[in-house]
């Protein structure tokens, strides 16, 4: 036992080093919202949202923009990275060896882990430091709440979402047409406040919209106490529950032998 | 046909092997058959590896050599038939098999972004026997590349990668799938020397491959399989009774003389000739290869190009595949 968390920690340490040396995927992944972050943040320094009581814009758009970033890492980059090494028969191999199966995935989703909670920093820092974003330790439990089980949920579910890429090399295409439309009806590019009901009740169904929303509640000023969203964490822990159901289907399936 | 050891004699030095299991054979395959649906990959295979032998299986494309292999290295399941390697049964993936087994794939998909180093030390720490990555560069002389990333490896590069991987836990047994596809001659060369080195040390190597001399060089036994069946099986020297075949004698007879001119020949031989001179073919050959360059060294003739020869493995396994489909 002792010895296959030690082996997990060193599978995280490999990852890990193969994460950082591919450029382009590192680039990817984390240079992405922080470019979306820096453009958004420039583009409405000073200004405020009046549906929100006056909100600073800041304080809406590094909330969305966290989200964005766990959506990117958590789901879309961990469905693309388990549908390579599925389509190209790193799985096969790593169970015809003595490394444990938990082992070998656990070490994987913690070095997701890593990446999301580094990207999520890099934000927070720049968007509180560099924009002047609200920052409260009064609201930190309700803000690491929401990050935790976002970066849980979203990963759990990309593990799930390999299944929908047959082929790696359209892998992006295919995860960017269910992603890209909810993180336009998830309040992350702009406030869907004014939008017709039906839409926020079809948003407020998908993991996306609760997850800004969450970490929202963390940076709106207004907020009394803690800050913990709890509709939006009952939301996310729902799709939690379904995800890891749905991973450990898909993880079944890998490691079955035809 | 059932493809059993019948002579201890082919085991080398199998003992350490056979004081930690109680047994001498390290892979057993009783009428093993696998069907995907109405396609029959393999049929009714009986096969045994001694501990600290090399078993080869040789067989054109598609004959089912590969899912054989398989079943063994506990990739696939059997549709019907008992298999045992190393006394367990492959198919319950049993942690404790797995640390005894290497398995060298054609294409091993590893973390391309490592270094030759980084996955020779991450592979060894999964085993409870690791070798050492110095060691195992060493083996596969891989020496300069230690810090060069997978990427940037050559075909043959990476192929020696796969080996020194499948090694990295200091194997029972070994399963290497066309060990030296895309090797050059000196690679292979070197390639074979560390697996006969490894059996040296009773480990038991199962071999696929499609290269006759590999299978002369390395094989204690050699398996051939057509159709999802073994079609014949036994020491490379004496596969499909070549030890029994008839000796080819060759040679090019001086001008002006013609096979009518040949002496009387000491036992049963058929001569023939044609523009590339003559060929005789008999059961005795030294009698008649001492019979003929007797003659020709007291009449002073001199018979260019001459040969003796048995049939190779490659003539062997080629009569044997086109007869049986």
């Amino acid at each position: 036992m002792t010895r296959d968390i030690a082996l997990t920690g060193w599978q995280v340490r490999y990852e890990q080093l193969a994460f950082w040396r591919n450029r382009r995927a590192a680039f990817f992944s984390l240079m992405f919202p922080l470019i979306y972050l820096l453009v958004f943040g420039t583009l409405t320094h000073g200004a405020h949202l009046d549906a929100r009581g006056g909100l600073a814009m800041i304080d809406f758009y590094v909330p969305g923009i966290v989200t964005y970033a766990i959506v990117l890492i958590g789901f879309n980059t961990t469905a693309l990275n388990f549908a390579y090494r599925r389509t190209n028969g790193v799985f096969k191999r790593i169970r015809a060896t003595p490394l444990p199966w938990a082992s070998y995935v656990v070490g994987a989703l913690a070095s997701t882990f890593l990446v999301i909670a580094l990207s999520v920093v890099v934000m927070l820092v720049v968007g509180i430091a560099l924009f002047g974003a609200h920052a409260s330790l009064d609201t930190l439990p309700g803000l690491l709440s929401v990050l935790l089980l976002g970066s849980v949920c979203f990963t759990v579910l990309g593990v799930a979402g390999s299944r929908l890429v047959n082929k790696p090399e359209g892998g992006m295409g295919i995860l960017m047409i269910i992603t890209l439309p909810l993180t336009f009806i998830s309040n992350i590019w702009f406030p869907i406040d004014g939008a017709p009901g039906w839409v926020q009740d079809l948003a407020g169904a998908f993991p996306l919209k609760p997850l800004a929303d969450g970490v929202a509640t963390a940076f709106d000023p207004s907020t009394a106490g803690p800050g913990f969203a709890g509709h939006d964490l009952l939301v996310l822990g729902l799709w939690t529950l379904a995800g890891c159901a749905m991973m450990a289907n898909t993880l079944r399936s890998l490691s079955r032998r035809a | 046909m059932s493809c059993q050891i019948d002579d201890a004699r082919h085991y080398r030095d199998a003992t350490a092997v056979v004081t930690v299991y109680g047994m001498t054979n390290a892979i057993e395959l009783q009428h093993l058959s696998k069907s995907y649906g109405e396609v029959h990959a393999v049929r009714d295979v009986s096969l045994t590896v001694g501990a600290g032998e090399v078993f080869c299986l040789l067989g054109p494309n598609g004959a089912g050599k590969t899912t054989t292999v398989e079943i063994a290295e506990g990739q696939r399941v059997p549709s019907s038939g008992r298999v045992t390697v190393l006394g367990r049964d492959p198919a319950r993936g049993e942690r404790a098999l797995r640390d005894r087994v290497g398995i060298v794939l054609q294409d091993t998909a590893v973390p391309v972004d490592l270094t030759v180093g980084e996955i020779l030390e991450m592979t060894a720490r999964w085993y409870s026997r690791p070798r050492r990555p110095d060691e195992l560069i060493d083996l596969v002389e891989l020496d300069a590349k230690r810090d060069t990333r997978i990427e940037k490896l050559s075909g043959g590069q990476r192929r020696r990668l796969d080996l020194a991987l499948g090694l990295a836990g200091s194997p029972d047994v070994l399963f290497l799938d066309e060990p030296t596809t895309g090797f050059d001659p000196h690679a292979r060369r070197a390639a074979w020397s560390t697996i006969r080195a490894l059996c040296g040390d009773g480990t038991t190597v199962v071999l696929t491959t499609h290269y006759m001399d590999e299978a002369q060089a390395l094989a204690d036994r050699v398996g051939v399989m057509v159709g999802g069946e073994i079609i014949a099986c036994g020491p490379p020297e004496a596969l499909g009774g070549r030890d029994q075949a008839p000796t080819e004698i060759r040679f090019v007879l001086p001008d002006g003389l013609d096979a009518g001119d040949l002496p009387e020949l000491p036992a049963p031989s058929a001569v023939s000739q044609d523009a590339r001179g003559v060929l005789i073919t008999t059961d005795a050959g030294l009698e008649v290869t001492h019979t003929l360059t007797g003659w020709a060294l007291e009449r002073g003739h001199r018979l260019e190009r001459f040969t003796v020869a048995q049939p190779t493995l490659e003539d062997i396994y080629l009569a044997l595949t086109e007869a049986s489909s």
